[in-house]
């Protein structure tokens, strides 16, 4: 049954794609996943498996579930994220507690971690030999959270640091692992520095760090802020952290009101998502912009050489959409469906 | 924990055995009165459809089984013994009303019943009336409801029932049962047990079920007084489930659920002149506690009280007219962790009114109108008619608007809930024929279901999940049942029932068949009896039902069947002995997407009639 739903994605997505009437049924060539965008899609809680879409990157090919179609096997139960490190692809199935590898390029599988793991979330790499994966543990639980450390050369995980609850994106800078943590089912406002396998600080930030950009020594971070059904409201702000010191330089506040979420940079911009609009922030920037660039509730951002990519997860149970706007005219130039619940993009070059 | 349960039930029906054992057991087939008059006087243009006892007792497991292979209602199950929602219709199990002794019982919490934590052995009679009930039953009778009834008598019973049964997968049940008469008093009281391991191979897979745990515990006494020129009657039951939730094919399973319910009916019945007058009281407890991980203590629970006063009249016109005023008070309050605490009253007016015009004509008109305090509800009405037009044929009609008021889960939840939500309503048609020709009977509706106003969860700003009145669906569809007995030779009779219902549930804005509700449902049995063995042969085909609401994706149809064979001893105390090959064919299948459902297995019972 999972072939012939692949074979109806793929033979609709060809159709919608490239006009060519002939289904895709033939077995994908090794390495044709390469120059192209990376979509992983969640899926469905429970009951089903994540999956991850290859989208050429001239838009011409489309390719579904690529990890089952080369490997025949799932890669497990929501697929949150997908990490990089050389030729190798890390991706976090966290409902399944494990983590596939395979190479970024053919997606052939290499190994699979799930020893030394609890409820995975992010994968960052910055060296071919040791990697980070986040773990919330169990999410109402705040005292079993850490970052555990894997050895790239034999995929087992080698140290476990605890950290503060809810450590979620990360980012590797100058040999050092800065870990936002969001926190789980409650909220947290901490940056954890993380060097080796040692814990060096913590960073106290707005409530809810969502999403952070790293520039020139400077480390943006997108918080939230506390939703109101918490009862305990907070504004969203962006916080600019001097790496050099880790003082924080400026913080930018949102409305007593407003949970901005997403952020990325392209050519010295932030964009970010706010009340279903996506704003624009020159990074030197000292005030927020006043009107959004574009509309649309998007479950993923990237920027990437005047283009935004960003995609749309629907009703959240059924196929979502890649989209891609023209960063200079801010109109949708591409729109692909892609798979349940996109949740990541990633470029492959 | 599980071990003690078993041990304390079993010395029950220890006791129970040797009380009553002595005891004579001439039986005399009672008449036997119903607590929920109105199911048989006010639904004359709906289709019913009853249960009988050997199909209830051999599918006892859970009404979700009984069901599942004996009607067109289609159940999604999330792994064998775990959540089990019924689709009556297409429409969902909110949708679907439970209706005990004349009582919804569907939960405060989600609005729906869980039809795993239903014990099918607590009622003398189940029966199925499909089409808008929500005059007579209120909230969520939309696609039909389901009917556990508890009857009495005043005629000399004494009749005690035990049973034991075991199977596959370390499952082990046992209940006991008797029902006594004297002088003006009725008595029932019955417990009902099972617990499984529930730990079966995935056929193909090398894999097995873990975590899947089941225990459910139901005990149940109904009492009734004969009065001078009246009935009280007292219907009461407790019913424990303790089960753990099983895995998927790519997930390991950790959460578990514990639940109680508790149902009491006090009701007094009086005749005075031409008045048939019954008050009543009733008491309705559900208490869940849902465990994110079982090897730890923490828990989230909720817990409600429903209390409810009723006062009805009923009157017969000429033996034609026949009318039933009724005033219902509702009083709900609930607490959870997850919805604070809340409350809701209601009164609803009823009124019914059934017209036999002759012995092959009636017809029916019902309305009914509720006073809330923190929504207006719709005012709500059906009619139907019924023509026997010749001996072998018969016609149904019934059409009735119908609504679903928000759950307090929609309401109060924490975050996201809505108390700006007013209910769903829904239009429904429904044309049925009846041919009977000697041993053949054959039933054929076609129904038509149009709702709005449909309560739906969406992602409302991109990140918290709030429900709104958004959703449009029409459903429509046939339904077919049939039966049919031939006598072959002397005391062989071979017998044959099958229900086949298509279904078409359209969410008008996607324009897209609703997810988990397949086009096709198929049930067949074919029984075949010699003296007092019985063989039969079971199967089920449920259609391919779409797992995205836009189609993308699905769950494979399957077929399976099922073989059992019973045989009875009818020398006192009469003893029943059987058993049943569940999946024969060992087929892989799954009910919710990456959930496979048990693989072979076989069931034994032995039954004492005492």
């Amino acid at each position: 049954m999972k072939k012939l739903l692949f074979l109806t994605f793929a033979t609709s997505l060809f159709i919608s794609c490239s006009n060519d009437d002939d289904p895709q049924n033939d077995p994908i060539p090794t390495a044709a996943y390469e120059k192209g965008i990376l979509v992983t899609n969640e899926g469905p809680f429970g009951n089903g498996s994540g999956t991850i879409s290859f989208i050429s990157e001239d838009f011409t090919t489309v390719f579904h579930d690529i990890y089952k179609t080369v490997n025949g096997s799932d890669i497990g139960n929501i697929v949150q994220s997908m990490g990089f490190s050389s030729e190798n692809a890390y991706i976090v199935a966290n409902n399944s507690n494990r983590i596939m590898v395979a190479n970024r390029f053919t997606f052939e599988s290499i190994s699979s971690i799930s020893a030394g793991i609890n409820n995975p979330r992010y994968f960052v790499s910055n060296d071919a030999s040791r990697g980070y994966i986040s773990n919330w543990g169990d999410p109402s639980d705040n005292t079993d959270d850490f970052v555990a450390v894997l050895d790239l050369i034999t995929n087992t995980v080698v140290s476990s640091i605890p950290v503060s609850f809810g450590p979620e994106r990360m980012v590797f800078e100058n040999d050092k692992l800065y870990v936002a943590h969001q926190g789980g089912y409650g909220q947290n406002n901490l940056i954890s520095v993380i060097s080796g396998n040692n814990l060096l600080t913590t960073i106290t930030v707005g409530d809810v760090p969502n999403a952070m950009v790293e520039e020139n020594g400077i480390l943006y971070v997108l918080c939230s802020g506390n939703p109101d059904y918490t009862g305990n409201e907070t504004a969203g702000s962006l916080v600019k952290i001097d790496l050099a010191n880790n003082q924080i330089i400026e913080t930018l506040t949102f409305g007593a009101t407003e949970h901005p979420s997403g952020m990325t940079e392209d050519g010295g911009n932030l964009f970010y998502g706010l009340n279903g609009k996506i704003y624009k922030l020159a990074m030197a920037s000292n005030t927020l912009p006043g009107a959004g660039i574009i509309d649309g509730f998007f479950y993923a951002l990237e920027a990437k050489e005047g283009k935004l990519y960003a995609t749309d997860a629907g009703d959240f149970a059924s196929d979502g959409r890649l989209l891609v706007y023209d960063l200079t005219t801010n109109q949708e130039i591409q729109n692909v469906t892609v798979g349940l619940i996109p949740g990541g993009i990633y470029f492959n070059d | 924990m599980k071990q003690n349960g078993f041990h304390i039930i079993l010395a029950f029906f220890l006791c129970t055995v040797s009380a009553y054992a002595q005891l004579d057991s001439i039986q005399h087939l009672p008449e036997v009165m119903m607590t929920d008059s109105k199911l048989v006087h006010f639904s004359k243009g709906f289709k019913l459809e009853k249960l009988n006892d050997s199909i209830v007792e051999r599918n006892a497991t859970s009404l979700t089984e009984t069901l599942r292979y004996n009607s067109s209602i289609y159940f999604k199950e999330n792994g064998f013994g775990m959540v089990s929602s019924p689709s009556f219709r297409g429409t969902n199990a909110a949708q679907t009303a439970v209706i005990w002794n004349g009582i919804n019982i569907n939960s405060i919490f989600t609005g729906q019943t869980d039809f795993n934590t239903i014990s099918p052995l607590n009622y003398d009679e189940i029966a199925i009336r499909s089409g808008g009930g929500g005059v007579q039953y209120g909230s969520g009778a939309v696609g039909g409801s389901i009917h556990l009834n508890n009857t009495y008598s005043f005629k000399k019973i004494n009749n005690t029932k035990v049973g034991l049964h075991s199977g596959s997968f370390s499952t082990v049940g046992a209940n006991a049962n008797t029902t006594q008469t004297w002088g003006d008093h009725y008595l029932n009281v019955g417990v009902d047990f099972i617990s499984s391991e529930n730990d079966f191979e995935f056929v193909g897979k090398n894999m097995t079920n873990t975590h899947g745990q089941f225990l459910r515990f139901a005990a149940t006494v109904n009492e009734a007084r004969k009065l001078k020129r009246g009935v009280a009657t007292w219907n009461s039951e407790y019913i424990y489930n303790d089960r753990n939730f099983s895995g998927s094919l790519n997930t390991i399973g950790k959460d578990g659920y514990k639940d109680i319910s508790t149902r009491n009916l006090w009701l007094l019945q009086q005749r005075t002149g031409i008045f048939n007058t019954k008050a009543s009281v009733a008491h309705l407890f559900e208490q869940y506690r849902y465990f994110p991980d079982t090897e730890k203590p923490s828990y989230d629970d909720g817990n409600a009280n429903t209390f409810i006063g009723a006062l009805q009249s009923e009157v017969l016109l000429q033996k034609k007219l026949r009318i039933n005023g009724k005033v219902e008070y509702n009083y709900i309050n609930a607490e959870g962790d997850n919805v604070g605490e809340n409350s809701r009253k209601t009164l609803a007016t009823v009124l019914l009114i059934n017209h036999k015009i002759s012995d092959d004509f009636n017809y029916g008109l019902n309305i009914r109108k509720e006073f809330f305090n923190d929504f207006d509800n719709p005012f709500l009405f059906s009619a139907d008619a019924k023509w026997k037009v010749s001996k072998n044929y018969a016609l149904r009609l019934n059409g009735s608007k119908n609504y679903r008021v928000p759950t307090f889960n929609d309401l109060y939840w924490y975050a996201g809930g809505n108390v700006n939500l007013h209910p769903e309503t829904s239009y429904q048609l429904e044309l049925g024929q009846e041919f009977s020709f000697g041993k053949l009977n054959v039933d054929v509706a076609a129904y038509y279901i149009s709702s709005e106003d449909l309560i739906k969860w969406v992602p409302e700003n991109g990140i918290i999940w709030e429900p709104v009145n958004i959703n449009e669906a029409r459903n429509y569809g046939a339904e077919l049942n049939m039966g049919y007995s031939v006598k072959l030779l002397k005391q062989h009779t071979l017998g044959f029932t099958a229900n086949y219902s298509y279904t078409k549930a359209e969410d008008l804005e996607k324009e897209k068949q609703l997810i988990y509700v397949p086009f096709h449902k198929a049930t067949g049995t074919l029984q075949y009896n010699f003296k007092t063995l019985l063989v039969y042969f079971q199967g089920l085909y449920n259609g391919e039902a779409y797992t995205t609401t836009d189609n993308s994706a699905a769950v494979e149809a399957y077929k399976i069947f099922n073989l059992g064979a019973e045989y009875t001893f009818s020398s006192p105390p009469e003893i029943t002995f059987g058993g049943r090959f569940k999946n024969v064919f060992n087929v892989y299948y799954e009910n919710v997407a990456y959930r496979p459902m048990p693989s072979r297995n076989i069931q034994l019972f032995l039954k004492f009639n005492i």
